[in-house]
């Protein structure tokens, strides 16, 4: 709740009538920090968004706007501006009138106006566009007339609902690189709301996984990938295989686990009692084929499916009943290799992520590589 | 795009419209501009083609005065209906969540109703003896009944505001439940309050609603003659009664038919000077 906090959200929570869409979220926001709001659709990220930019009220809990409590203060006496997912232009306006408009609600004339408008359309490389109307221009153009326009009043933060969500893969791609470059240019804070873990992981100083309007972690995206604070947020983000396995030995430290009657090993705290079930999780890209390198876990497999994907080959080995998936990349597989083949499967200790058994629930079935 | 109509089944589909403006529109039109130039001389018409109708129109400074009369009046209820309409859109499209389809049919339910019955029935709300009289009377207010009520041009003004009413409120309604409503959460987050969205967003796109309204109910009220008969008294000799009389008692239908084309011509004039504004998508008023 310092002053140089961007925003503070304190025990929000919203219901609309009996259904909670986010509960008791509490965060701290620093100023220029890019801040992510991730997770499936209805996990309440948006309505997290929509209150801090006051066009929904929250239920209870504050909203702090750089250290000054806002839950009450109407939209349009925010300091914030949101960046609509379909962008919200006005159809009877042109681009500089559209920009200008934030402005013009501020009460400042169009003269003293016109250099701000200049400047954030130079900002977003949209000189010379500013007679046009909106319908006049592609979905990427007028992604950005809306985040000059949201830009042009220079709030205190920048609120995007998945501004990005409406364009191709490749301009995707490249709109990510020119809003992280414009964030770091003009140095506002962001909060990005998106559904899409790459977006996020590319982007984010920090990030929010949310589900169900829970925030199950909120950390660095190499945190949140590395160390998964629950099932749920190891399965939504990145590629991992979920195995059944029952702790035999935990010393807090390290914990030893049988998995289908093989020893696995994981160099970590686990919060399980031995006897305990519990769900063992793998990053596929971290399982070694044939590996000559000598790591804690080895166990031997049956290959049952191979994909190639390009850089890689995604290999499906049996061991017993449970599946693993290894991601190995193109250079280092063994072509010889073929369905039906005995392999030895290798990964390190540290790799190695244990949950109880009662998270396997929140684990999303589906692994979506492509966005 | 232009959409070509050289395919024959495309031609075909345009056989029923053709032939129903044909014999509803067109015929009976070229009938009364032809019969316009015709005379009449007791009950015989002559057929030799004059301009007499029309010189007469433009000489006897009654027909003008009548004209401009009835066009100003047709304005304000133009802009009473508009008045009322757009505030009652406003609400059923922005305000109201459960219930909007009830509401919408209650607001065009009027239409569902004979036009000779309401106008009977505001007949007995301003009347000497009708509701607002009784009401003031009985509360004491007044000792003897209001006469301003009726038979003049206000009452007028009030029964075919009541009657346009609908016909303002569906367009509107329509335009307004057009305007995405994301717009309206950009407008708030961008510091416009909700007057200043109403004047900066929701009027601009509103607009084509808004003008198509008024056309219903400028050429409504210009064209009617029922309610100036039976509400306007001596004051109530609109345009429309000096047409519907030439017909109806002075079987000058001759003089009749050029005083109808006059008030086409007007209409149509009208017509086409304000749906210029009414039919663009947006991109005509920058502020």
């Amino acid at each position: 709740m310092k002053a140089d906090n961007a925003i503070d959200l304190v025990n929000v929570t919203k219901k609309f009538d009996e259904v909670t869409a986010v509960s008791e979220f509490t965060v701290a926001i620093k100023k220029g920090e890019f801040f992510s709001l991730l997770g499936p659709s209805g996990c309440g990220k948006t309505t997290t968004l929509r209150m801090i930019a006051g066009l929904e009220v929250p239920t209870e809990g504050q909203i702090l706007l750089e250290g000054g409590d806002v839950s009450s203060t109407p939209a349009y006496r925010r300091n914030v501006n949101t960046v609509f997912q379909d962008y919200a232009l006005f159809p009877h306006m042109t681009v500089r009138k559209n920009i200008y408009f934030p402005l013009k609600m501020k009460k400042i004339s169009l003269s003293a106006a016109q250099p701000r408008v200049k400047r954030v359309l130079r900002l977003v490389n949209m000189e010379g566009f500013g007679n046009r109307l909106p319908q006049q221009l592609s979905g990427g153009q007028r992604q950005r007339i809306a985040l000059a326009r949201s830009l042009v009043a220079e709030p205190a933060a920048l609120l995007l609902d998945e501004p990005l969500g409406a364009l191709d893969f490749k301009l995707r791609v490249a709109m990510q690189k020119v809003l992280k470059d414009i964030q770091r240019n003009v140095g506002i804070t962001f909060i990005y709301v998106t559904h899409d873990q790459s977006e996020a992981m590319t982007m984010s100083d920090r990030i929010a996984v949310m589900k169900d309007g829970l925030a199950h972690q909120i950390a660095t995206p190499d945190e949140i990938y590395n160390n998964p604070s629950t099932a749920f947020v190891a399965s939504f983000i990145g590629d991992m295989n979920f195995v059944h396995g029952t702790v035999l030995d935990n010393d807090g430290k390290t914990c030893v686990l049988d998995v289908e009657g093989k020893k696995v090993t994981a160099k970590r705290a686990v919060d399980l009692n031995n006897g305990a079930a519990a769900l063992v999780c793998i990053r596929t890209e971290r399982v070694q084929v044939n590996s000559p390198r000598s790591v804690e876990n080895r166990i031997s497999a049956e290959l049952s499916r191979i994909v190639y994907r390009g850089t890689d080959y995604e290999a499906t080995c049996r061991i017993g009943r449970a599946e693993l998936r290894a991601v190995v990349q193109a250079v280092a597989w063994d072509a010889a290799l073929r369905v039906g083949d005995t392999v030895e499967l290798a990964w390190n200790a540290e790799d190695v992520i244990v949950f109880p058994r009662e998270e396997e629930k929140d684990v999303i079935k589906y692994s979506v590589e492509a966005v | 795009m232009k959409r070509r109509i050289s395919r024959p089944g495309e031609f075909i589909k345009g056989i029923p419209i053709a032939v129903w403006l044909l014999a509803l529109v067109a015929i009976p039109l070229l009938f009364t501009f032809i019969m316009s130039f015709y005379s009449s001389s007791g009950l015989v018409i002559d057929r030799t083609l004059t301009l007499k109708n029309y010189k007469l129109f433009f000489t006897d400074s009654l027909y003008a005065r009548i004209l401009f009369k009835s066009i100003r009046l047709a304005l304000a209820i133009s802009v009473l209906s508009i008045a009322a309409a757009f505030p009652l859109a406003y609400m059923v499209s922005f305000k109201v969540r459960r219930g909007r389809n009830l509401l919408f049919m209650l607001c065009i339910i009027p239409l569902w109703v004979s036009y000779l019955v309401r106008i009977i029935a505001w007949r007995t709300i301003l009347g000497n003896r009708g509701v607002i009289n009784s009401a003031l009377m009985a509360m004491g207010l007044i000792k003897e009944p209001l006469t301003f009520f009726l038979y003049n041009q206000f009452a007028i003004a009030i029964t075919l505001t009541y009657i346009c009413i609908p016909f303002v409120f569906i367009p509107v309604y329509t335009a307004l439940e057009k305007i995405p409503r994301n717009l309206l959460d950009a407008a708030n987050d961008l510091g416009a309050n909700e007057l200043r969205t109403l004047f900066n967003v929701i009027l601009p796109l509103g607009l084509p609603g808004l003008i198509t309204g008024f056309i219903f109910s400028f050429i409504i009220a210009l064209g009617d003659y029922i309610i100036p008969l039976q509400l306007g008294g001596t004051q109530g000799i609109m345009f429309g009664n000096l047409v519907w009389s030439q017909f109806g008692f002075a079987f000058n239908w001759p003089l009749g038919a050029a005083l109808g084309f006059i008030l086409f011509i007007i209409a149509v004039t009208i017509l086409g000077l304000t749906s210029k504004f009414g039919s663009t998508e947006g991109g005509f008023l920058g502020e």
